[in-house]
């Protein structure tokens, strides 16, 4: 096929993909709302005042009328303790979130995929190594490690994102090394290595390629459930810093009103679940377009 | 019952993402009682769709648009298909197609294993890797023929020393089946006929040893609960009440899978497979390919079918390995009587076993004949360029088959192989050459 | 017999993990300098002369002024001996072993419920839904998981509370038990009763069966909280994980044998299906520890994971490394659990 044909064949690919995607309405419906929260985030981070964010990254507390209010003119979500209005914390809290969130995984994600591909590579005693230590780490509940290191560390969110992407990288390691270990048995790997290309160009070059399209699937999944997970260390008491945005935070805080002013749990529990049910339908969509088993 | 199946105009097509295909378009084919006939052609002609339309297992998106499966003159295979996807149509309804499956299984369920059965291509993944492979060959005949298992246990059972005695000298004085038969009736030990012959029929062991083992299948012991439930079982009577707590009614299966493991070591030793009793506790993965495809083989023939469909039975394993299923298939002719269709691309191994072969290309039979004819008289011109096509030991020349399988979405009008044939007329092109009588039993569909 | 090696291996294979775990616990609590050992074994409350002595005391047992790698094994030889420190926590003050048997016992009580809860419920759910792919109940299947799945799991306890406590106020959530019930019983002292610890099973040995109602009571709200967490990731798996299998060439033929359609699906399909499910379960326990903690505080429930969060929230040292232990422990264990059941179901595993 020349070149032009192979263009336009890629092409056609191309379209099928994203047809497929697009087709699913659910997936579109989540990415949707993927992008509207990063828009979002943004404008916290450059332009708040835009949407009348006085003091981006800090809540601010009222403390003539603690107690939450609900929603109203001027105070669109309602307000929780200690009359922290709902509507601006949520927007700033959701920028701190996904910041910390796209940290978390990106470091664990990149360390992770890097291990396991050069372990897979290698093989041999570096390889059953890497796998013993992975197992060890998978012993340690992502809780507790994240309590150890936040005592020692400090308690701030920084500590906390470094404290999952400990326990995170193991899970990318454990994927790539068997994603490399399949595409290792390819033959065409067989044949780069026959006509004698270097291991690390072999590695970089054919290897990996074929690798990234499930890990970035597995990234935008793991961005939903390392959200959660950041939330729950939070909302436990994590950080002890008490005017952080954040959406786990603020659950905690409408926690002793859950009688008498429901809203103050429930608008940042839904910002948070929204996130990670459009990540979801996102993520599954994806997968739908790149796994070979397409269904008529 | 002289036609197994007679199948006739039948269409049959996919729904995929790129566009329908059209697997089958009006294929017909009759099969007689006993006989062996291939089918043979390239990958995509529609050969092991056809398979799968005969015994009704077909994808969910798969539509049967027209056409007829008659089995031993009894019944349509394929009604409940054709009545959904009569005509032909554009758009595909998943939930509509899966009621449909799911009502042909049920409705097949009877006929599947016991009177119609099939052999996969990959004996690889055929067969469940967490169960034990003798479990899964006595699960179809307790699943079919439960009373069977349940007469064999009870006949050695009642079985008397004078007994296989007699049935012995009758062997030896060269009764037949039906004498065989007909002893044990009157004895009331029906059920021991079967294995008395299997075991006189081996062909490993010596004559001496078949006698002592046939001499052996009296008196054996059962267990009080086994005589209630086999009994039961045996006089045909739905079970007593308390056999259907779920505990006992475990027990009460379990007693029938035991005779079912034993039936299966038959099986296992006719197929010639080493050391039975070992392998029926084995499962599938600790099996070679040519072990795992006889298991499949055993669970095929369990409860003597009338007709088994081979899938390329061979293509996955080894040229050693494939002879030695083809003697089997031979074997297995003369022994039951039962109706074969085989299919292979390989036109080589259908001439080996086959009495009548089908070329099929592109969803259409283009010839059937005796497998003599084929290969010294072949007439349509792909038939032709396949034969050609086979290595020979002489070392003459392979000429190979120009060009590709259509593709399927886009049949070609008239005869689906003008794009290849060297011989294509305008006619060819246009119209659709019907099926022809050349001689006494060779049919073509060609007008050259 | 071959499963009998596979298990001996994987029980040996506990022996590298469980040093490599007390290792990390250990340097982690090395990160600051040996003053954390103190601080775990030494009550704060205690002063002066006596303060000294112990420090005295401690440093010549856990020979703290030697290298590191020797006083991980007095550490280990502590720890072993069932001294694992001391804890300083609004819940409770004392010896962590005392805690430890103290709220233990509630937490198994939870877990014990949910998992019930959640293979009792989960599994049908999850078949369910793959045999009557894309029915309505499927659908709503799916979307009610997804979004179980997505909500974080004190998210899941809030609403439970708002919708059960608040609206319907048919259960209570807060506390293990009422306390006036229990005012007045000799097997109840000090919020402890004797003498398994766990009030609904204590009351139930004493007959006391109007308290043993009210803890039933407590316990259902955490239980069914923590087993719908758990749920909802174990639809969506075994949902695919059953597709898959029902694709296979070995269902195909046990449909070809005529096998009744109830069969090749609870037989043939389920049993393949659950494989990966088992496998995953394993790091489900990894979530599931981190449920109890949540659930625990947000429904003031005295087990383990609320006496973590107390330890974490006043600092203090001895109640987290020993948490962070026990949780280690706990998983390691859960993990070779899972691993020595997928051996046993998986006939290919042992070879």
């Amino acid at each position: 096929m020349s070149e032009a044909e192979l263009r336009a064949k890629r092409w056609e690919n191309t379209k099928l993909s994203l047809s497929v995607f697009f087709a699913n309405k659910a997936a579109v419906i989540g990415l949707v709302i993927v992008m509207a929260y990063v828009v979002i985030a943004l404008i916290d981070q450059v332009y708040p005042q835009l949407i009348g964010i006085t003091s981006a990254g800090t809540l601010v507390p009222n403390f003539f009328s603690p107690a939450p209010s609900p929603p109203s003119l001027t105070h669109p979500f309602g307000t929780t303790y200690p009359g922290v209005d709902l509507f601006t914390s949520i927007i700033k809290a959701i920028r701190i979130d996904l910041a910390y969130s796209i940290l978390v995984v990106a470091i664990g994600a990149a360390v992770g995929s890097i291990i396991g591909v050069i372990s897979a590579t290698v093989g041999g005693l570096m390889d059953e190594i890497v796998m013993r230590i992975t197992d060890i780490f998978f012993s340690i509940p992502y809780l507790v490690l994240a309590l150890a290191v936040g005592f020692i560390l400090g308690r701030t969110l920084l500590n906390m994102s470094l404290a999952l992407a400990i326990v995170w990288w193991p899970l990318y390691a454990r994927y790539t090394r068997s994603q490399t270990l399949s595409t290792k048995e390819f033959t065409f790997v067989e044949a780069a290595r026959a006509s004698g290309v270097g291991r690390l160009k072999i590695m970089f070059k054919h290897i990996l390629p074929n690798t990234l399209p499930p890990v970035f699937i597995q990234i935008s999944l793991d961005l939903g459930s390392i959200m959660v997970i950041f939330s729950t260390l939070a909302f436990i008491g994590f950080i002890t810093n008490a005017s952080i945005p954040e959406l786990g935070y603020l659950t905690s805080l409408g926690l002793g009103y859950v009688q008498t002013a429901p809203w103050a749990v429930i608008f940042p529990g839904v910002a948070i679940t929204l996130f990670a049910l459009a990540v979801n339908l996102m993520g599954d969509g994806l997968r739908d377009v790149i796994d070979p088993r397409r269904r008529s | 019952m002289d036609q197994t199946l007679k199948i006739s105009d039948l269409n049959v097509q996919f729904y995929t993402r790129r566009g329908i295909y059209r697997a089958l378009n009006g294929v017909d084919l009759s099969l007689k009682q006993g006989e062996i006939f291939g089918i043979a052609g390239e990958s995509g002609c529609g050969k092991t769709t056809m398979g799968l339309t005969i015994i009704g297992l077909l994808p969910v998106n798969a539509a049967v648009t027209d056409g007829q499966a008659m089995f031993c003159g009894e019944r349509d295979l394929i009604a409940s298909f054709t009545k959904a996807g009569a005509g032909e149509t554009d758009k595909f309804n998943l939930r509509k197609s899966e009621a449909v499956v799911k009502k042909v299984n049920k409705e097949l369920a009877d006929v599947r294993g016991s009177r119609i059965s099939m052999v996969f291509q990959d004996p690889m993944t055929s067969l469940n890797p967490v169960l034990q492979v003798g479990f899964q060959i006595a699960e179809t005949v307790l699943t079919h023929q439960p009373r069977s298992l349940a007469e064999r246990k009870l006949a050695r059972a009642r079985a008397t020393p004078e007994d296989t005695e007699q049935i012995v000298n009758l062997l030896k004085e060269g009764a037949d089946e039906q004498a065989i038969t007909k002893y044990a009736e009157s004895k009331g030990l029906q059920g021991i006929e079967t294995q008395v012959l299997n075991v006189w029929r081996r062909n490993d062991l010596g004559e001496a040893k078949k006698e002592k083992i046939i001499l052996s299948l009296h008196s054996e012991k059962l267990g009080s609960f086994e005589k209630i439930v086999l009994e039961s079982v045996e006089k045909g009577t739905s079970m007593p009440g308390w056999m259907k707590i779920p505990g006992i009614s475990r027990a009460a299966k379990n007693v029938l899978l035991k005779e079912g493991y034993t039936k299966a070591i038959e099986l296992l030793s006719m197929l010639e497979v080493p050391n039975p009793d070992k392998v029926v506790r084995m499962y599938p993965h600790e099996l070679s390919g040519g072990m795992r495809q006889r298991i499949v083989i055993a669970i095929a023939l369990a409860n003597n079918p009338d007709l088994v469909i081979l899938d390329e039975p061979t293509s996955a394993l080894d040229v050693t390995v494939q002879a030695q299923i083809l003697e089997l298939t031979r074997h297995l002719k003369q022994r039951f009587n039962t109706s074969f269709i085989f299919i292979s691309h390989d036109l080589s191994v259908l001439s080996e076993v086959c009495d009548r072969i089908g070329i099929m290309y592109a969803g259409t039979m283009v010839e059937v004949a005796p497998t003599d004819e084929i290969f010294n008289n072949p007439i349509h011109p792909y038939t032709r360029m396949l034969t050609r096509a086979i290595p020979r030991i002489e070392g003459s020349e392979i000429q190979g088959v120009g060009g590709t399988v259509p593709d399927m979405r886009k049949v070609p009008l008239g005869c689906t192989f003008n794009p290849r044939c060297p011989d294509a007329t305008e006619q060819c092109r246009t119209k659709k050459p019907e099926m022809v009588e050349v001689e006494g039993g060779h049919f073509v569909a060609c007008y050259t | 017999m071959r499963l009998w090696v596979y298990v001996i291996r994987r029980l040996l294979l506990l022996i590298p993990t469980l040093i490599g775990l007390t290792f990390i616990v250990f340097i982690l609590s090395h990160v600051s300098g040996t003053n954390i050992i103190l601080s775990e074994y030494i009550n704060p409350r205690l002063t002066g002369a006596a303060r000294t002595l112990l420090i005295q005391k401690l440093t010549s047992e856990f020979h703290l002024n030697q290298p590191i790698y020797v006083q991980y094994f007095y550490w280990l030889y502590q720890i072993l001996q069932g001294n694992w420190g001391v804890t300083n926590t609004p819940i409770f003050s004392g010896s962590v072993t005392t805690a430890i048997t103290l709220f233990f016992p509630n937490t198994i009580m939870i877990a014990l419920v949910a998992s019930i809860l959640i293979w009792v419920i989960g599994v049908p759910l999850g078949v369910y839904s793959a045999v009557n792919r894309d029915s309505p109940g499927d659908h709503a299947l799916r979307i009610g998981s997804f979004t179980l799945y997505a909500m974080p799991i004190y998210l899941i306890g809030v609403v439970l509370i708002i919708l059960v406590g608040v609206y319907l106020k048919i259960l209570p959530f807060s506390g293990v038990v009422n306390p006036v019930l229990v005012s007045a019983l000799p097997w109840y002292v000090n919020g402890i009763s004797y003498p398994t610890h766990i009030i609904l099973i204590d009351a139930i040995i004493h007959g006391a069966w109007g308290v043993a109602w009210d803890a039933f009571l407590h316990l259902i709200l955490p239980s069914v909280t923590l087993a719908l967490a758990i749920i909802a990731s174990m639809i969506r798996i075994l949902r695919s994980s059953m597709l898959e299998v029902l694709d296979q060439d070995y269902i195909r033929l046990a449909r070809s044998k005529g096998t009744p359609e109830q069969s090749v699906i609870n037989l043939h399909a389920r049993k393949n299906a659950l494989l990966p499910v088992i496998t995953l379960f394993g790091y489900t326990v990894a979530g599931l520890l981190g449920g109890v903690v949540v659930v625990e505080t947000i429904f003031d429930f005295p087990g383990i994971g609320y006496w973590t969060t107390q330890a974490l929230l006043v600092s203090d040292v001895g109640g987290i490394m020993a948490s962070a232990l026990l949780f280690g422990l706990v998983l390691v264990f859960a993990n070779l659990i899972v691993d020595l059941i997928y051996a046993f179901v998986d006939p290919r595993i042992r070879y």
